[in-house]
């Protein structure tokens, strides 16, 4: 850095008083750390505490009050059938989708990992999903599974694989699978992406010395890049792993949480007992355990696979 | 690794169909946008090309027009009544400004406190940090019923001042978002040696000239990339808005307005969604160099 620009500077700001001198040359981190802190505290903090104080509620149907009663919800949900369909919803939809967006991801990020002409604009058309607001996604599959005018859904019917006017978002068995390939769709693409830049970071010369010592490319693939993305592939489910767990958008937009609960997860059944019943401490308990599903979750994801975000 | 021509092809052609697969979904979708009623509904087959393109469904959500009369117009017959229903152009002007506001919010503050993380040491520096990534692991679920409650008594919400209902919106987003961009803007002043700091600092320069004269200028292209993806986020948001506000609503949410019990306006829908990605799709475009560290919070680099 030039010493002109900083003297020129500092000769300008002789003027101000010595105490907003002292304070733009304080070294304290508290004035850089204050904006922050107070959002966090105001928008996170705050809301926290009350949605466990009113967890602690008991809401009384009749009169609408809330009388304090700490285990009250805390003892009904543990024994509502509903909560732990909605528990296994969300790890089922959870576990499926990071299978299939890291399998796939992988795929097609060692499909679209060459410089040859093209596969550089095919690697940018495949992050634009990602910048679709996921409730626009939804009304899109939306469009495209309706039984009677959907282009998959009839495309589907028309190889034979569904009955004519089946409606998989309206059946019981198919709906989590229709929710499913809109969710699968719209984050393949950030799974290539982190694994492109994983595959292109690796170096060369193991894969140059696994070739002349005769080893397939599948055999390199197991042996050396699954391996050495292993740091990435944990960073990228992590991430994945903890927004699929509170997964909400297209369930509340393509089913809304059906037919019956088919399709019901913590998030949205929280969602459907405020909207529902308001009742706000239960909502709130619902959506607590949201939180501390994703909490243990991801504090043994990370213990296990030694990662830090 | 080298292919054979043939195999070489294969690959190629491979490449191509996986790409258009993901492709397909938004072609169909802006297709569809064009469509006329007659050709979205058809029942008796899927229409791809053999229709008369229109314009109607744009005209009608983000110009405003009525239906009924577009519809006289162009000798389609009648359309339904009730017009407002359908014009976008306040949810554009709601997700604009809430987007914005957000984003620039988000990113005062977090290039503050992402300074501090990276230039200073001091007690708690690793406690602050796991406070902000915390914020990144909570499900908005758990935090919304409490503010939605508290804004209601407190005469904050949007059905009693639509501005501070912007406002509230871009605080929360702005909470939403500061994990990443804090995470992604320290990463970024990681990258600057500290000894440019001490020399401004020797020369006379104060902590805040040195940050804001010296340092911030050589980490511009990591402020672009943590605001583009700060706008992307808060423009893609839909839960925090959805049980927030009322009258306030953001493009994800006014479009799930066009399902109605009489059947989904999808020519409405399809223009409207088409209209709300189209910033995304040259902001995403723009920052390619940065996603990957920014999609990871900058535990990522390319």
């Amino acid at each position: 850095m030039g010493k002109t620009v900083t003297l020129a500077i500092a000769n300008d700001d002789m003027h101000q008083p010595i105490w907003w001198r002292r304070i733009l040359s304080s070294e304290h981190p508290l004035p850089w750390l204050l904006p922050a802190s107070a959002l966090m505290v105001v928008f996170g903090m705050y809301p926290l505490i009350a949605a466990i104080w009113s967890s602690l509620h008991r809401k009384n149907a009749a009169t609408r009050r809330e009388v304090f009663d700490p285990a009250y919800n805390w003892i009904k949900i543990f024994h509502e059938p509903r909560m732990w369909d909605a528990l296994l919803h969300t790890l089922m939809y959870t576990g499926i989708a990071i299978v299939f967006q890291l399998v796939l991801g992988m795929l097609i990020a060692l499909l679209l990992d060459s410089d040859r002409k093209g596969y550089g604009v095919m690697r940018a058309m495949m992050t634009l999903p990602l910048v679709i607001p996921p409730a626009v996604t939804a009304m899109m599959f939306l469009l495209m599974l309706n039984g009677s005018f959907g282009v998959i859904a009839k495309g589907l019917m028309a190889l034979g694989l569904l009955p004519p006017g089946y409606t998989i978002l309206g059946n019981y068995s198919t709906a989590m699978a229709g929710v499913l390939l809109a969710e699968i769709w719209q984050w393949t693409p950030f799974m290539v992406l982190i694994m492109l830049a994983g595959l292109r970071s690796l170096p060369k010369e193991p894969f140059e010395a696994a070739a002349i010592d005769g080893a397939t490319p599948v055999q390199a693939f197991f042996k050396l890049t699954l391996p050495m993305m292993s740091k990435v592939i944990a960073i990228a489910v992590l991430i994945r792993g903890v927004d699929l767990l509170r997964a909400f958008d297209y369930i509340k937009v393509m089913t809304d949480s059906g037919p019956g609960t088919a399709t019901e997860t913590l998030t949205s059944y929280a969602g459907r007992i405020y909207f529902g019943n308001a009742d706000f401490p239960l909502a709130s308990t619902v959506a607590l355990l949201t939180l501390f599903l994703v909490i243990v979750t991801s504090t043994v994801f990370m213990r296990i696979f030694k990662v830090k975000l | 690794m080298e292919l054979s021509k043939p195999w070489q092809f294969v690959r190629d052609s491979f490449a191509v169909f996986v790409t258009s697969l993901f492709m397909f979904p938004m072609f169909w979708w802006a297709l569809t946008s064009l469509k006329p009623i007659s050709a979205i509904f058809d029942k008796d087959k899927v229409v791809w090309f053999d229709f008369t393109p229109t314009l109607i469904n744009y005209a009608v959500t983000l110009l405003g027009r009525s239906r009924s009369q577009l519809a006289i117009d162009e000798g389609l017959g009648m359309g339904v009544a009730g017009t407002e229903a359908y014009d976008s152009r306040s949810s554009m002007l709601d997700s604009i400004v809430v987007s914005i506001g957000a984003t620039t919010i988000t990113m005062l503050v977090a290039i503050l406190a992402a300074y501090a993380l990276s230039r200073m040491q001091f007690r708690g520096r690793d406690a602050f940090l796991n406070w902000v990534l915390g914020q990144r692991f909570m499900p908005p679920i758990a935090i919304i019923f409490p503010l939605v409650i508290t804004f209601k008594l407190a005469g904050l919400r949007d059905t009693d001042n639509y501005y501070l209902g912007w406002l509230s919106l871009m605080l929360i987003y702005s909470l939403m978002n500061l994990p990443i961009a804090v995470l992604l803007l320290k990463s970024f002043f990681d990258d600057v040696p500290k000894d440019v700091d001490e020399a401004a600092m020797i020369d006379g320069a104060t902590r805040f000239q040195s940050f804001s004269k010296i340092v911030l200028p050589m980490v511009r292209g990591g402020i672009a990339a943590a605001a583009v993806l700060c706008f992307v986020f808060s423009w893609t948001e839909f839960l925090l808005s959805l049980f927030l506000t009322t009258d306030i609503r953001t493009v994800p949410v006014k479009i799930q307005t066009f399902v109605t019990s009489t059947g989904n306006e999808w020519g409405f829908i399809t223009a409207l969604g088409t209209a709300a990605v189209i910033p995304g799709f040259i902001f995403i475009l723009l920052v390619q160099r940065h996603l990957v560290r920014g999609l990871t919070l900058g535990s990522l680099k390319e």
